[in-house]
C-alpha cells in the first residue's frame, strides 16, 4: 500500500478523539465492558463515533467534522451523555485521565479486532503496556503542503499542549513525580517521535516509499509520531495531550490549538526550520515531567522561561485569533489553568488529602460526568 | 507417674485434630483441581469433605458441624456482608431491568420447583413450599469465592453477584413466611404466625443498620484494606452475631442487608483482601468441607431422583428468567445464557435455612433434608464447575487464570 493522496478539508475545521477508561464501580479498577457498552449504546443518536480500542478496557469516542470551540463541545456533550448513560446501565464507570493510577497492565485483555490482535503479536507485552488514555486533535489542512507546514509549527507547541493536558501523574499505583507520564509509554514503539522534516507533499512521499520499502511500516498508521498528517481525512493529527478529566477542558485544548493555527495562518509568525527540533525533545520532557514548573527554550531565541509564564505570552499572542473563533471563553478557563495548576495537579492533590487511589479514581468518574 | 504429663497409649485422637487434619487435606485437594485439572478450588474442598463425611470416612459429622455452627454462621456472614457490599441500589435505578430479571428468575424457580413437588408428585404443601423457597437462593459462598480467587471481571460477573444477593434474600424472606404458614396449619395462634416473620425481618434491618452504622465508623479510622485492621470487622461481625442469637433473629438476613447499606450510605471504593484475607479465606474451606461432609447416602437414597428433576425444573426457571430479558436488560444471548448457568449453585445458604427449619418442625426433617440434601450435594459439585467454565466462556475469567507472580 503506498501513500495515499492526501484529501481536501476545510482549512481549520476541528475533530477531537477522546480514549476513556471503563473502570468498576466496586473496585475503580479498569474492567473490560467495551463490547457492553458498544452493544447498548448501538441505534442511539449521537454525533461523530464510539468505537472499540486496543485493550477491552478502553472505549473511544470522536467528534464529528466541527467548526469551532462550541461545536466541539457541544458534540463532546453529546458524545459524554450518551456514554455515562450506557455505562451506568452496566454498573460501570468512565472517567479521563491519561493513565489509570493503579491498574496492572498484565490483567488486561487486547481486544478482539483482527488490527488490535495483529499488534498485540508484533508488539507483545508493549501492546498490553499500552493501556494509556490520550486526546487527539485533528486540524483540516486545505493541502498537504500546508499541513506539513503546520506540523512543524505545532511541534514548538507540543510542551504547551501536554502541559494544559497533562493528567497521568500516577503508573501501576505510584506517584512517577511526572505530570503526563503516559507520554513515556508512547516512546517505547518504535516508530514513535516526530515527523521527519520534510516540507513538500512530494518529498514526504519518497520518505514514505523508502520507509515501506525496509518493510518496517506498511502503512501511515504504523507511525505513532506526536504530529502526523493524515491524509484519509486531509488533517493533521495531534497526540501529544492526555484525554483531560474532563469535557470542558478537552474542548478548550481544541481551540487552543486552532486558535495557534490560525495565528501561523494569518500572521506568518515564523518559517518552520529543522533546527526547531534540536530542542524539541529537552522541551518535551520538561513539560511532561515538571508540568507548569518545567523549563522551555525558545527554539528561535534559545531564551530559556518556566513554561508557566511561555503559556501566558503564547495565550496573549493568540487571543486575537481565540476571539474570531469564539473561543475567548476557552482561553480563559485555560489562563486559570496556568495560574490554579492542572489535571494533573488536582490528581495529586487529592491523593494527598485522600492517600487512596480508587477513591482518587472515583473522584475523577464523578469529574467525568459533570464537567 | 509418667501418665502425669505423656499422652495415653495409643493416643487419643481429639476433634481438633480430626479437623485440622481434614482442613489441611481439603486445602490440598482445592489446589490439586485447581492446578492439575483446572477444575475449581471448591470442587476440591467439597469432594474432600464429602470423603471425609458419612458417606465414605465418617471421620467428621453431624456432631462436629453443630460444634462449629458459629463458625459455619460467621463465614456465611461474612461472605453476605461481602455479597451485600457488591450491591449498587443505584444500578436499578439506571437499569431497572436488571429488577425485573430477578424477580422473575426467581419466581419461575420457585413455581417450577413447587409444582412439580406439590401438584405433580403430591409432596406435602409445607415441604413444597419449604423446598421452593430455599430453592431461589444461589450459593453466595460459591459464587464469592470462585469469582474471587479466578478474577473474574465482568457484566456476568457484577450480574451474578446482584442476583444472587437478591435471590438469596428472597430465599431467607420467603422461608420466613413459609414459616408464618406452618405456624398456621400446625395450630398456632394467628398472631404468632404474623408476627414471628415481622419481627424478624425488622429486626433484621434494625440490626443490618447498626452494623452498617458501625462498619462506616470503624472505616473512618482504620482501612479494612489492611489485613490487621479487617480483623476488626471479623469481630464486629462476631459481635452482631452474638446480638442476632440473642435477639433470635436469622443469623444470614442481616449481614447482607448491612453490605447494602454501607455501598448505599457511602459511595467511597469498599475494596480489601478477599473474605478479608486469611483467616477469612481457611473458614471458606471449612464451610465447604463441613457441607460436603453433611451427605449421607441415605438423603441420596430418599431424595435422588426427586432432586434430579428439581434441579432441572430450578435450573431451567432461572435461566429463562435471565435469559428472556437479556436485550432489554443490556446483556448478549451469550452473556445471559452464562449468567443462567452462574446462578444454578446451591450450598450454604440453602443448607442453613433447610436446617433451621427442620429444627423448628422436626416432622418435617427428614423428607425435606433428603430433598435439599441432595440438590446441594449434585450442584455444590457441578455448580462451581459449570460456572468457571461459562465465565472462560464469555471471557471474565482467562483461560490460564494467571499472572506470572
Amino acid at each position: 500500500m503506498g501513500l495515499e493522496p492526501f484529501s481536501q478539508s476545510r482549512s481549520l475545521s476541528l475533530g477531537v478523539e477522546l480514549e476513556l477508561q471503563i473502570v468498576s464501580s466496586h473496585d475503580f479498577d479498569l474492567t473490560n465492558a467495551s463490547a457492553d457498552l458498544l452493544r447498548d449504546i448501538e441505534g442511539r443518536d449521537f454525533p461523530g463515533e464510539i468505537k472499540p480500542e486496543i485493550t477491552s478496557s478502553m472505549i473511544e469516542l470522536s467528534t464529528g467534522i466541527c467548526a469551532d470551540y462550541r461545536d466541539v463541545l457541544s458534540q463532546l456533550t453529546q458524545l459524554r451523555d450518551v456514554l455515562v448513560a450506557s455505562a451506568g446501565r452496566m454498573n460501570v464507570m468512565l472517567c479521563g485521565g491519561g493513565t489509570h493510577p493503579f491498574q496492572h497492565w498484565g490483567d488486561q485483555r487486547i481486544s478482539d479486532a483482527p488490527r488490535y490482535q495483529y499488534i498485540s503479536d508484533i508488539y507483545g507485552y508493549l501492546a498490553k503496556q499500552f493501556t494509556v488514555f490520550g486526546q487527539h486533535v485533528h486540524v483540516g489542512c486545505s493541502g498537504p503542503d500546508e499541513a506539513l507546514c503546520l506540523s512543524h509549527c505545532l511541534s514548538r507547541y507540543v510542551p504547551h499542549c501536554i502541559v494544559l493536558a497533562a493528567a497521568s501523574p500516577f503508573v501501576q499505583g505510584f506517584d512517577t513525580g511526572f505530570n503526563s507520564a503516559r507520554i513515556n509509554s508512547v516512546a517505547a514503539f518504535p516508530m514513535s517521535g516526530r515527523l521527519p522534516f520534510v516540507e513538500t507533499w512530494g518529498d514526504f512521499g519518497h520518505y514514505f516509499e523508502r520507509m515501506t520499502k525496509t518493510g518496517v511500516v506498511k502503512s501511515m498508521k504504523d507511525f505513532y509520531w506526536d504530529i502526523r498528517p493524515k491524509p484519509e481525512y486531509g488533517t493533521i493529527e495531534v497526540r501529544v495531550m492526555d484525554t483531560p478529566l474532563t469535557i470542558a477542558r478537552a474542548a478548550e485544548l481544541a481551540a487552543f490549538i486552532q486558535a495557534v493555527a490560525r495565528w501561523f495562518l494569518v500572521e506568518r509568525p515564523f518559517r518552520p526550520s529543522e533546527d526547531d527540533y534540536l530542542v524539541y525533545t529537552f522541551n518535551r520532557f520538561q513539560a511532561a515531567r515538571f508540568g507548569l514548573a518545567g523549563q522551555y527554550v525558545d527554539p528561535h531565541t534559545h531564551e530559556r522561561r518556566l513554561l508557566q509564564d511561555e503559556l501566558r505570552l503564547t495565550l496573549d499572542r493568540i487571543e486575537q485569533h481565540a476571539a474570531e473563533l469564539h473561543a475567548t471563553e476557552a482561553l480563559q478557563a485555560l489562563r486559570r489553568v496556568v495560574t490554579q495548576g492542572n489535571d494533573a495537579d488536582w490528581i495529586r492533590d487529592l491523593w494527598r488529602r485522600e492517600r487512596s487511589l480508587p477513591e482518587v479514581v472515583r473522584q475523577q468518574c464523578l469529574r467525568w460526568g459533570e464537567g | 507417674m509418667l501418665d502425669s504429663f505423656l499422652p495415653a497409649w495409643p493416643p487419643q485422637i481429639d476433634p481438633l485434630a480430626t479437623v485440622a487434619f481434614a482442613l489441611l487435606l481439603a486445602t490440598l485437594a482445592g489446589e490439586i483441581a485447581h492446578r492439575f485439572l483446572a477444575l475449581p478450588r471448591i470442587t476440591g474442598y467439597s469432594l474432600a469433605g464429602l470423603f471425609f463425611g458419612p458417606a465414605f470416612l465418617g471421620w467428621i459429622g453431624v456432631r462436629e458441624f453443630a460444634g462449629m455452627r458459629l463458625l459455619i454462621d460467621l463465614v456465611l456472614a461474612l461472605l453476605l456482608f461481602e455479597i451485600g457490599i457488591r450491591v449498587n441500589l443505584r444500578w436499578f435505578r439506571a437499569n431497572p431491568m436488571i429488577l425485573i430479571s430477578s424477580l422473575l428468575e426467581s419466581l419461575l424457580a420457585f413455581a417450577g420447583v413447587f409444582a412439580v413437588l406439590h401438584l405433580a408428585l403430591g409432596v406435602a404443601v409445607e415441604i413444597a413450599l419449604v423446598v421452593a423457597a430455599v430453592s431461589m437462593a444461589t450459593s453466595p459462598a460459591v459464587v464469592m469465592t470462585l469469582t474471587g480467587q479466578l478474577k473474574a471481571r465482568g457484566q456476568v460477573t457484577d450480574r451474578l453477584m446482584v442476583l444472587t444477593a437478591l435471590n438469596v434474600t428472597y430465599a431467607i424472606l420467603a422461608s420466613k413466611l413459609v414459616l408464618a404458614f406452618i405456624h398456621r396449619s400446625y395450630g398456632n395462634d394467628w398472631y404468632i404466625a404474623l408476627f414471628h416473620p415481622v419481627y424478624q425481618l425488622s429486626g433484621s434491618l434494625l440490626v443490618a443498620y447498626f452494623l452498617a452504622k458501625g462498619f462506616q465508623w470503624l472505616r473512618r479510622y482504620f482501612d479494612p484494606a489492611r489485613e490487621p485492621s479487617s480483623l476488626l470487622l471479623f469481630l464486629l461481625l462476631l459481635m452482631v452475631l452474638a446480638l442476632l442469637q440473642m435477639l433470635r433473629l436469622p443469623a444470614l438476613l442481616a449481614p447482607l442487608l448491612a453490605g447494602v447499606l454501607v455501598r448505599h450510605l457511602d459511595p467511597r471504593p469498599h475494596v480489601w483482601p478477599l473474605h478479608f484475607g486469611s483467616i477469612g479465606g481457611v473458614m471458606v474451606i471449612l464451610l465447604f468441607v463441613m457441607i460436603g461432609a453433611s451427605l449421607t447416602w441415605s438423603h441420596v437414597g430418599l431424595g435422588g431422583v426427586l432432586a434430579l428433576i428439581l434441579i432441572v425444573v430450578r435450573g431451567g426457571g432461572k435461566m429463562l428468567g435471565v435469559v428472556l430479558p437479556a436485550k432489554a436488560a443490556g446483556l448478549s444471548l451469550r452473556q445471559s445464557v452464562a449468567l443462567g448457568i452462574g446462578l444454578l449453585p446451591m450450598s450454604g445458604v440453602a443448607f442453613i435455612l433447610t436446617t433451621d427449619l427442620g429444627q423448628l418442625f422436626p416432622a418435617l426433617n427428614d423428607e425435606l433434608r433428603a430433598i435439599v440434601m441432595s440438590m446441594i450435594f449434585v450442584l455444590e459439585l457441578l455448580g462451581p464447575i459449570l460456572l468457571q467454565r461459562s465465565l472462560i466462556w464469555v471471557g471474565e475469567i482467562e483461560k490460564g487464570g494467571k499472572r506470572g507472580t
